[in-house]
Formats: structure tokens, sequence, C-alpha cells
């Protein structure tokens, strides 16, 4: 098993990232009243492990017998019936699902199913609770019609089911749904805590960790917990013993990410251009999602860019991404990006140098 | 003002004409003739008398007075071409006395263009000679019966190939050079994408205007860049004036048309055939002179290939011997042709009164014959309608079966084809001339589904009495069938059978079956998917267009019988517009008809420019004019038109390949900065484009479409269109396909196959995160876990670590190729690279022997109650192995197979009872499946439970779930 999911938090008391407020979710769960919930936060600070934790401190131990299912939907939308299939995560009390699976049908998941199951009270409730959770991830992915349909359903059946809302930023959920839960925002961890919790496993795997390697893994874990243990985990993989400067191999879209970047930075032509959006492609295919890549290669670009550029191409990244957004075509929008860039570096190139 | 003055001169002339010949037709036949028609009949005659006249050796005395004249009349308008007038006199007087055939052109031309005051003084052996000629002619025509001058002119060409030139207007052409018929295949000069420049003198220069036909019979090849002209420009120039353009070098060419570049492949060959070379200043003079003069312009060019010249002058000369050797004979028979002339004058008026009828269906074709092209496909439908009867009335009675199996005998006929080329006219043609009775049922017709009720009645459809028909004839074959007069029926349009015609396709195929008469379908469109099951129970007949040559044969036949005067360049310039549509062609012809009676290439261009027909382009060629360098001089309409051909690919294919046109907005453009600029503007209009789209589709707003497709082609295509270049080398240097549709596919494959994974990872309960994460931070480091082992230690240990390693997530093979797939980069090494093949092996069979044992958690192959409930049987038959799966085991009785499926199936249940009492199998692959739904702490335990209670029960089966699995080589879900 992998260290990330070996060492995972299972309870409340054994969180120590964001102790506080696991101290603070326990307190309130205790008083058998529990608010719909809103976790946010940045990737890799704990949010999941937070619910799950939370989930197992309201049900005990029924709550991690999860069963996984396919589910096949049919809905009736007006004139025409879509079949939708979500794979949910379901246990005696609570269901755990990802509506934005669904593209831009999602807002027939949060209009049927969702209410669908909200209005069944839990069966067998044991004089426990009297209500059953449902876990959405990815809240912030939802589309704006689907947002505005949940949050009727938050109210109307709150009786009978709490809602517990994961999603990265909360600037994409609605103000209307945000003011309907309680926000708890987990930050990313800082490098200490990082720090901390890789000590921590290299002593039950008792693996010597150099103390300025694990400085090194947690900065370059980006402040992700997650990402820190697994590269921790790479590490220990590709080289044991650790080394202080035992190179820390950058993931392999990353990597990729980069190449592009140095390609660009070199040689800004159409002919250019045109290989690049080869390696966009490539990386599309892969998987990796459109906004990371443009985040990602911005992010390279800035370390090797002109201070005077930088605010411009900052705008131009952020422009470029609102447009992805709005748009469907990801492909579309970080090749302008990158043409737009293009342009600019090369203005500045040749207006500097000649 | 130049060209206003000459129009009115034109006019003069034909007005002059005209005049000289009504007196004459007036004295000697038919007073009473109305004049528009003797009008009309003069011009027609006119030309055969010019060719004729111009025999006549005392046509060179007046030659020279006659330009005179000319001269005179253009002494009005302006002084250069005084100048000119002058030049051409000179030129004659240096020329001329010894070059007879040169002053009998000067004659036919004069005919043409002396002003009837001129006309009037000739001499009276003039007039008689000309009606001499008319006779002629008149004979001619009476004898070919429709054959007209086109005609003729056709004869002497297949007399004196090298004089191919002369049609159109007679006489000009038959004097000059070499215009083949066959050279002109290529229309317009082949676009040389990446290099040409533009003209360095380009709009610097004034276009001359000359004479409408100073060029014809003459073949041009254009090549290299000219020194004004545009090689479009030139090339209608050309057209304008009754030349002919070619793409490339052939014996047929006259001319070479080339300032510069010389040492091209054309000019190279040009060489090689003796091929005269043009200067476009060459072209210009020639024009021009043939305005106040025509010879003269083509006296130069007669002078500039002496060869040739006199090749010609020989020919000439003996054809018009030969000619002139039929006339007195013809001379005799002057009253028959007078009488025959005033019939024809009769037919003529009797036309003109009955002009109701459209020319369309005035010049359908009367016979077989007269269909433009598809001989071969007219000639099939009537091998297949005369024989329709003995194979299917009588032979089809003796042996059904031999007939089924003949897949070529089909009972009906499917003609398709686009609209206009004859599918209609040749199915009644055919069957008129096998003497059938033609029923025609059309769109306008409600061809329903019959109703089934009335069985006997007529009941006022069409359907129902076409089912009355069929059925009928079997009656009256059976009574009278000398007789009896065949039938045969012609559904068209049969891809027109929609909404109100419900079942109409159906009930024609049920109709079809037990038809005793031929069934003729026709369509449109084949293709189309209401005609699929049709298809199958017809012969197909694809008609195709006619080229435009056809068409501009027949056409040209119609213009004659109808008296316009138009020139074959023209027609051909028409048959192209419209597009190979004959019923289209006709009608413009009809249309222009009303206006005009001489029709020019520019009247057909002009006129179709705005009701050209819509025709199909496809989205490569839409975006090949949009990008193309002189794609900034398209109408905004036009590019609406373009980029609107297909919404949906356009701008696709616009974003795959705007980074490979060299923008010539950025004009010189060192450093490529400006190039860049643009690129990145068009990026961003594209990328409009796309949130357009966006809202077009998902929120139906339809009405942006046009901004929409504004945004995603045409602002791109005005910023970047220029010359196309490549970026990759060895790439070809045309528009490739939008590479988003397919990089989008494989996206949404792995995707899928990344949820899989996904799903199993869940499933094992290890681990509770989401795809993204999955993708973005786990995958790099399963994949180090996965391979890493067997590249660095012993293979057994490796494989087992592996094997381990995905039975802790539950991974499966395929889910292990999926994460090598999905972290595989272009450029980087394959993560399998270094993996002996013997360990890959191992581990296959490792995981396969393992499987035997293992439980992946099979959520993905579970579906909840409410959709379908699967019947026990088909439980049972999951669960048994699919393959046998021991030889042994093959041996057990049937009995106790049965009986151990049944117990197993019952163990499933239970399983699945434990934890969802409604819970169903819902599997569509046979594999030999092992559900556990357990919870994992208790896995271990229960599947042992399992395999040991059914051995209990029957020790033959007992293993086979497990063996079974194996053995069918698929791993247990």
């Amino acid at each position: 098993m992998l260290w990330v999911d070996k060492y995972r938090p299972r309870v409340l008391d054994k969180i120590t990232v964001h102790e506080e407020i696991a101290q603070n979710l326990k307190k309130l769960v205790s008083e058998q009243d529990c608010p719909h919930l809103l976790f946010y936060g940045p990737p890799g600070s704990g949010k999941k492990t937070m619910v799950m934790a939370l989930l197992k401190e309201m049900f005990g131990a029924s709550a991690e017998k999860v069963k996984l299912e396919q589910k096949a939907w049919k809905i009736a939308a007006g004139t025409r019936n879509i079949e939708l299939e979500l794979a949910m995560l379901a246990s005696t009390h609570h269901v755990e699902l990802n509506p934005s699976d669904a593209g831009f049908q999602d807002r027939y998941i949060v209009q049927e199913i969702i209410k669908e199951m909200a209005k069944n009270r839990p069966i067998d409730s044991k004089g426990k609770k009297g209500f059953k959770v449902l876990v959405l991830n990815e809240v912030d992915k939802l589309s704006k019609e689907a947002q505005h349909s949940l949050r009727r359903t938050m109210e109307k059946y709150s009786s009978s089911c709490r809602l517990i809302l994961c999603c990265n930023s909360s600037s994409r959920v609605t103000e209307a749904v945000r003011s309907r839960c309680l926000n708890v925002r987990l930050n990313a961890p800082s490098a200490e805590q990082i720090i901390e919790v890789l000590e921590l496993i290299a002593k039950k795997e008792s693996l010597q960790l150099p103390p300025g390697f694990a400085a090194r893994l947690a900065a370059q874990s980006n402040r992700s917990l997650r990402r820190a243990i697994l590269a921790f985990e790479t590490c220990r993989v590709q080289q044991y013993p650790f080394t202080v400067n035992q190179a820390i191999p950058p993931l392999d879209w990353e990597q990729y990410v980069s190449e592009i970047c140095s390609d660009i930075m070199k040689e800004q032509s159409p002919k250019r251009l045109f290989q690049v959006r080869g390696k966009i492609y490539e990386l599309l295919v892969n998987c990796i999602p459109p906004e990371i890549i443009l985040k990602k290669l911005l992010s390279e670009l800035l370390k090797k860019l002109d201070s005077e550029l930088k605010h411009e191409v900052c705008h131009w990244a952020a422009y470029y991404e609102h447009r992805m957004r709005l748009g469907q075509k990801a492909i579309f929008h970080i090749e302008a990006f990158v043409a737009k860039f293009m342009s600019i570096y090369k203005a500045f190139l040749i207006a500097t140098f000649g | 003002m130049s060209s206003d003055i000459r129009k009115w001169f034109m006019k003069q002339h034909d007005k002059g004409n005209g005049g000289s010949k009504q007196t004459t037709v007036s004295q000697k036949s038919s007073p009473n003739v109305p004049e528009k028609v003797k009008e009309d009949e003069g011009n027609f005659q006119r030309r055969k008398t010019s060719k004729y006249f111009a025999v006549a050796s005392d046509a060179e005395k007046k030659s020279t007075p006659l330009v005179k004249d000319e001269i005179a009349v253009e002494m009005a308008s302006s002084k250069r071409k005084i100048q000119k007038g002058d030049d051409n006199i000179h030129n004659e007087v240096k020329q001329s006395p010894a070059k007879r055939f040169r002053k009998v052109d000067v004659a036919a031309d004069d005919d043409d263009f002396a002003p009837s005051c001129e006309k009037k003084k000739l001499t009276d052996t003039e007039t008689f000679k000309k009606l001499k000629s008319k006779a002629t002619g008149l004979m001619k025509n009476s004898v070919g019966g429709v054959k007209s001058d086109e005609g003729e002119n056709n004869d002497k060409d297949v007399e004196t190939p090298v004089k191919g030139g002369g049609r159109g207007r007679g006489a000009s052409g038959s004097a000059s050079a070499i215009g083949g018929r066959g050279g002109r295949g290529g229309r317009g000069g082949f676009m040389n994408f990446g290099e040409r420049k533009d003209p360095p003198h380009k709009g610097e220069k004034e276009v001359p205007e000359g004479a409408p036909d100073c060029l014809a019979g003459l073949t041009f090849v254009i090549s290299g860049t000219l020194d004004s002209l545009e090689r479009e420009e030139a090339e209608d120039l050309i057209k304008r004036h009754g030349g002919r353009v070619t793409g490339s070098v052939s014996k047929k060419t006259t001319y070479l048309l080339a300032d510069e570049d010389i040492g091209g492949k054309k000019s190279a060959k040009a060489k090689e055939l003796g091929t005269t070379f043009l200067t476009e200043d060459g072209l210009f003079d020639m024009i021009r002179k043939s305005k106040p003069a025509k010879p003269s312009g083509q006296n130069d060019a007669r002078s500039k290939t002496p060869v040739k010249k006199d090749k010609l002058l020989e020919k000439d000369r003996l054809v018009k011997q030969g000619l002139k050797g039929t006339e007195p004979s013809l001379g005799i028979k002057k009253s028959a042709a007078e009488d025959v002339q005033s019939s024809i004058s009769h037919q003529k008026r009797k036309v003109k009164a009955g002009d109701s009828l459209t020319w369309t269906e005035k010049y359908r074709p009367k016979v077989p014959n007269d269909i433009i092209g598809n001989q071969s496909l007219v000639k099939q439908l009537h091998d297949w309608l005369a024989n329709w009867h003995t194979e299917f009335l009588h032979a089809g009675k003796k042996s059904t079966g031999k007939k089924q199996s003949d897949s070529a005998a089909k009972k009906a006929v499917l003609i398709s084809g686009t609209p206009g080329i004859g599918k209609s006219t040749s199915a009644k043609l055919v069957s008129q001339m096998l003497g059938f009775n033609v029923i025609e049922v059309n769109a306008s017709d409600s061809r329903g589904k019959a109703d089934a009720k009335i069985v006997k009645g007529v009941g006022g459809s069409t359907s129902n009495s076409i089912k009355e028909l069929i059925d009928n004839e079997t009656l009256s074959i059976n009574k009278n069938r000398s007789k009896h007069q065949k039938m045969v029926l012609i559904m068209d349009e049969v891809d027109g059978m929609s909404a109100g015609d419900r079942g109409g396709v159906a009930d024609l195929i049920s109709s079809i079956k037990v038809a005793k008469i031929p069934i003729i379908c026709i369509c449109n469109d084949r293709y189309s998917q209401k005609l699929k099951s049709l298809v199958n129970y017809c012969m197909l007949l694809n008609f195709r267009k006619p080229t435009k040559q056809q068409m501009a044969k027949r056409l040209m036949q119609v213009a004659q019988a109808e008296c316009l005067q138009v020139n074959e360049i023209a027609l051909e310039e028409l048959a192209e517009r419209v597009n190979g549509d004959m019923r289209m062609a006709l009608n413009q012809l009809q249309y222009m008809s009303l206006s005009l009676s001489v029709i020019k290439y520019d009247d057909v261009r002009e006129r179709l420019l705005s009701s050209a027909k819509d025709e199909d382009i496809s989205p490569f060629t839409a975006v090949d004019k949009l990008f193309d360098f002189k794609g900034g001089k398209l109408r905004m309409d036009e590019r609406i038109d373009l980029s609107m051909s297909d919404p949906d690919l356009v701008p696709l294919i616009v974003q795959e390949n705007y980074i490979n046109y060299r923008p010539s907005l950025a004009g010189k453009d060192e450093n490529g900065l400006k190039r860049m600029n643009l690129i990145a503007r068009a990026a961003e209009s594209i990328g409009d484009g796309d949130i357009f789209n966006v809202q077009i589709r998902r929120y139906r707003q339809w009405q942006l479409s046009q901004a929409g497709s504004f945004a995603s082609t045409i602002i791109p295509a005005a910023l970047i269109h220029g010359n196309r270049e490549i970026l990759e080398p060895g790439e070809r240097n045309f528009n490739r396909f939008g590479g988003w549709l397919g990089k989008n596919s494989t996206m949404g494959k792995n995707l899928r196959l990344l949820e899989d994974v996904h799903i199993h990872i869940l499933a094992s309960q290890t681990s509770n995160l989401d795809r993204p994460n999955l993708r973005i931070d786990y995958l790099y480091l399963l994949l180090k876990q996965l391979t890493d082992p067997l590249r660095v230690m012993v293979k057994d240990a490796a494989v087992q670590t592996v094997v381990e390693f995905m039975n802790t997530y539950s991974l499966s093979q395929e889910d292990f190729e999926t994460i090598l797939e999905l972290s595989k980069f272009k450029g980087h090494p394959n993560p399998m690279d270094g993996i002996q093949p013997a360990v890959k092996a191992a581990l296959t069979k490792a995981y396969k022997q393992g499987s035997s044992t293992r439980i992946v958690r099979t959520a993905d192959l579970i579906n909840l109650p409410g959709i379908k409930k699967a019947p026990k049987k088909r439980i049972a038959a999951i669960l048994e192995p699919v393959e046998n799966s021991m030889a042994e085991e093959n041996g057990d009785a049937l009995l106790e197979n049965e009986e151990g499926s049944d117990s197993e199936e019952a163990d499933v249940i239970d399983q699945i009872g434990e934890t969802r009492p409604q819970l169903d199998l819902h599997t569509d692959n046979r594999k030999g499946i092992h559900v556990q739904l357990d919870l994992k702490i208790e896995d271990g335990k229960s599947n042992s439970k399992n395999t040991s209670a059914s051995k209990a029960r029957s020790s033959g089966s007992s293993g086979k779930v497990g063996r079974g699995g194996s053995a069918a080589g698929k791993r247990k879900r």
C-alpha cells in the first residue's frame, strides 16, 4: 500500500495537520446536530481525510464499510430521456458522489438524483442520527445551473439529509450555497507540518530521513502534503539510503510542461507554436486537466521570465484561463495563450536586444 | 468612354446588317414576315453568308475602302484610335497584296462591321453572292435537319484539324490558328501555392478593351508572374476576348504568355514545341489593335508564326476550293432554297409565337441518344426494362429460386444523381421508346402507406391506386397479353418521401416485391437514410454530371435553334457555373435571351455571379479559398457562405492550419514579429469562436451562429490569409484535417480508462481519491511501483512484488496497461523500456495464476436494481465457466454440472444478500466470474468459505469457477 494511504489518519483525534479544526468538528458532531458543511482548500490539504474522519466520528465504524456502485439513472428531462451513469461510494449512512462527472448535464444529477436521495430518510437509524449524509466532491466544477438547483434541495430536505461539499476554491461556489453551509477552510499545510509528517512516516517505516532532504521534499511539494508523501515514496523507490542532495524526480507531466516552457522560451515562431500544440495535445490526451497545464505552464514561464514581463504575462494567463472555462475546447485557449506569449516575448526580445 | 462608343459602333453594324438583309430578304421571299423575325433571320444567316462570300474574289477590291470607312467612323471616338487605325493601314499596305487570304478575312470581318450605308453602296454582285451563299447555307440546313452552323464548322474541323478554331464567329476564326477542342481540359492556371509573387506593376497598366472575339481560336498558357496582371485577371481578359486558357503547354498552344521567369517547365516545353512567347504588353497590343481593325491583331499573330500560317493557308485554300466546287450546283437550286427559306422563317415565327413553353420543356431530349452523358447507364436502363417481362413474369414462374439468387436482376431500378441532369427524362424516354405506358408518381402526390382496410376500393389515395395498379396487372396479363399495353411505374423523388408519406418507403418495397410491372425509382441522394432499405431491392444507377463540354455543345444547339449568338466559351462558362445542372443552364439561357440577343462571356459571368447555384463546397475547399493569398478580396457574403458551408468542420480545419500560412497582411516582416502578432490575434479569435460555440450548443443560442463563424473562421482568415508553407519536413502542403476531433476522442477514451482505474482503486478501499488527483499526483508513483521492481529486482521477487501491489489496489492487467499508456509522452522513453520480455511474460502469468484466488471488487459490474432484474438463468450462465475448465471435469455428468451451478448461484445470492438484499448481478461479459461484495476484512474468509461450501456440495464443479476463469484466460472480476 502506498504510504499516502497507509498513514492517512482515520479518526479526528489523530489528525495532526489541522488539529484545531478537527477538534472543533468533533465538538460540533457530538452535539447531535450538524449543519451542512463546505470544505475548501488547495489540493493536498486534507479535505477528504477530514471528511472521512468526520463521518467515522458521526456514524462509527460502519461509515468505513463503503461499497462502490456504478448506478445508471434514467432522467426524464422535458422531451428527452437522459441516461446517466454515475459511480458512488455508499455506506449505510452516507453516499459520496462526484456530480460534476456528468459534464454539462450535472444539473440533472442535482435536480433528480440528489433530490431523490435526500428525500428518503435512512431506514435503519437505530436512534443514532436522524439523517444521512451526502458528500459531494468538486462542487466548484458544478455549473451555475446545478448550483442553483442545489440550494433549494439543501433547504427543503435539511431534516433528513446533510450535505458535505468539497471543493478547491470557494470562489466558484455561489454565494447562495456558501451561505447555507458552515464553511471550513483547510489551509495548505506549512513546510514544517509537512516535514513533521514525513518524519513520522520515516520513523514508522524505520527509514533514515536526513532533515535537509525532508525540507527539500516539503519545498518541492508546493505545500501539498499528498504530493510530498508521494514524492517521498518515489525517492524511496528510486534510491535508499537517502542523501541530502538526492534528486527528487519531478512528476512526468510536470517535466513535460517544463520542456514545453523551455521550447517556448528558446524560439518564438509559427513552427515552434505548432510543435508546442502537439505537446499540449499529448498532455491533454494523457488526461492532465487543462487548467493545471495552463497554471503549471505559467509558473514555469514566470521562473525564466524577465520581471518586466511578469505582470503582463500573468494577466494574459488569467485572461485565457477565464476564456477556457467559458469555452469547451481547451486546446484553443492554451494555444492562444502560447501564441500571445510568443508575440509579447518576441517583441520584448527585439526591443531589448535588437 | 471608349467602350461606350465601341458599343454604339457595334450596334450600328448590327442594325446595318439587319437592315440590308431586310431589304434583300423581303424582296426575294416573304414580304409579310414581321420585321423582328427577319432581323433575327438576318443575323442568323449573316455569318454563313460572310463565310461563303469570303471566297469570292471581288471581295479584295473593297477591302481598303472599307477599312477607311471604319476609320472615319472611329475618328469620332478618339485620337489614339485613329493613330491605331493608321498603323493598321500601314501594316496592311506593307503586307497585304500577296496575302490573299488575309484580305478574305478582312472582307469577312468588314462584312460584320461595315455600316449600313456602306453596305447599300456595295455592288449588286455582292448581294447576289450573298443570296446564293445563303441558299447554300439553307440547303445544308434543310438537309442536315437540326444541324446548324456549329455543326458545319465541326465538320470542317474534322476535315482540317489544324484549323480547329473555326467556331463561334465563323470567318474570323477560320483564318487563324489552332484551337484544340480537347486541349482545354484544365481550366485556369494551376495554382502554384508557395511560389508566385505579386505582379511588380500591379494595376499600373491600363487594361485594353478589344473586339470581343479578337482572340478567338487562340490558345494561351500563362506562365510565371506577369507584369501587371494577376494571373486570374489575365485569364479573364483572354476569355473575354474569346481565347482559351489552358494549364499546360501542348502542340495546340498558340502562345505562352510570360513576362519573366523563362526557364520553368512550361517555357521549356514551349521551346521544345516551338510555341510563340508573348509578353503581357504583346497581349495588350493584340487586343488593342483588334479594336479599330480587327484583322491586324490576327495579322500580327500570324506573322509571328509563319510556318503555321503557310500550312493554314494551304488548308484554307483547299477547303475553300472544295466549297467553291459545290457552290454552282447549289446555286441552281436557288428557287428551291427560297422555298425552304420561307418555310423556315414560317417555322421560326411559330416558334416565337409558342414561346410560352419553357426551354427546358421545349428542348427536352426526344430520343435517348439526345440525353447528355450517362449513355451507358441509359443503355443499362433500356436493357433492364426491355428484359423485364421475360425475366420476372415468365421465367420467374418457372424457377423462382434461380431468380432470387441472381443478384444482378432486381425488380426495380433506383436512379440517383444531382438535380437537373436528366434522370426523370431518361426514365421517361426509355420507357416510351419501349412502348411502355408511363405512370409517374412524384412528390406532389401523397404517397403514404396504402390504407390496408381498403382491399378492393379505389379509396382515392394514390398509394391505393398504385397497389391496385400493381395487382390489376396480373389479371390483365392473364387475359390478353398480346393486346395489353405494358405499364411502368416511375416513382419520382423517392427521397422526398417524408412526414406526409408515412411508411411510404416500406410500402414501396412491399410493392416492389409483389409488383407485376417494372418500377423505376428516382432520387437525388442515394445515401439518404430513408432509402437505406430500398437500396437493397433496386438496381442502382448513379447518374453523373455531364462535362461542361457536353453541356456546352447541347446549349449551343439550343442557342442556335433560338437564334442566339453565343460563343462557346460563354456557354462553357455557363455550364460550369450551374455545376452540371442542365435544366438550370437552360433556364438561365432563356432568361438571358429575353434581354440579349448576343451573349458574351462577360454577360454570363456577371449574370451568374449573383444567381449562382448553391453548390456543395467541401470544408477543405472553403478553407483553401478563405486562406488563399487572395482571400482578402472575397466579398463578405462569400466568406460567410464559405464558413457556413460546414459550420462545425471549417473552424476545426482553420484552427488546425492557421499557423501554416504566411500572412500577406504582415508584408515585409524580417523577424517574424508581425506574423506572430497576427497569429496571436487569430488564435484569440478562434478562442472566441469556441466560446460562441458553447453558447450556441449548450444554451441553444442559435442566433449567434453567424457571430460564431465570424470569430472562428472569417476573422482568422482575414488576418492570416496568405501563402501556405509547411512547418514540418515531409509534410504535404495541403490543409490538414482538424486534429481536435481525433485527440478529443482519444482523450475521452483515456478518461474512461482512467475512470476504470479510479473505480478499482476506490473499490479497494485503500484510498479515497478523486480522478484528477489520481492522474496528477498518484499515477507517477503507481507507475514506479509497478515497473521499477521489474527492472531492478530478480524476476520472481519482482513479479511477486508487483502482483501484490496490484492486488492491494485491486488493479487489473488492463489498469496496468492504462497506467502505462497514460504515462507515455512523445519524446520521452517508454516506461516499459528496459524490462525484459521474459519478465513481462512472467508477470502476466503470475497475475493470471493469482487470479484464481484474487478478489477483484467488481463494483463496476454491478448495476443497481430498478433497471433490470437479470433472470436467474443468466446468473447461472455467468457463473459457469464459458470455456471448459479441465478435461476431466468436462467428463462430468451434465446433471452434476447443473447442480453445481445452481448451488453456486445460491451461494452468490446468499453472499450478496448479506449486504444488499435487493442487489442484482448484471454483466455483459461472459467470463468466469467470481463476485465478492463483502468488505475487505472479510474477503479472505468468505471466499474460502464459498469454495469449500461448493466443494462440499459437488466436488466436480467446485473448482470450476476458479480454474475455469484462469483457463479462459480471463481474469476474474
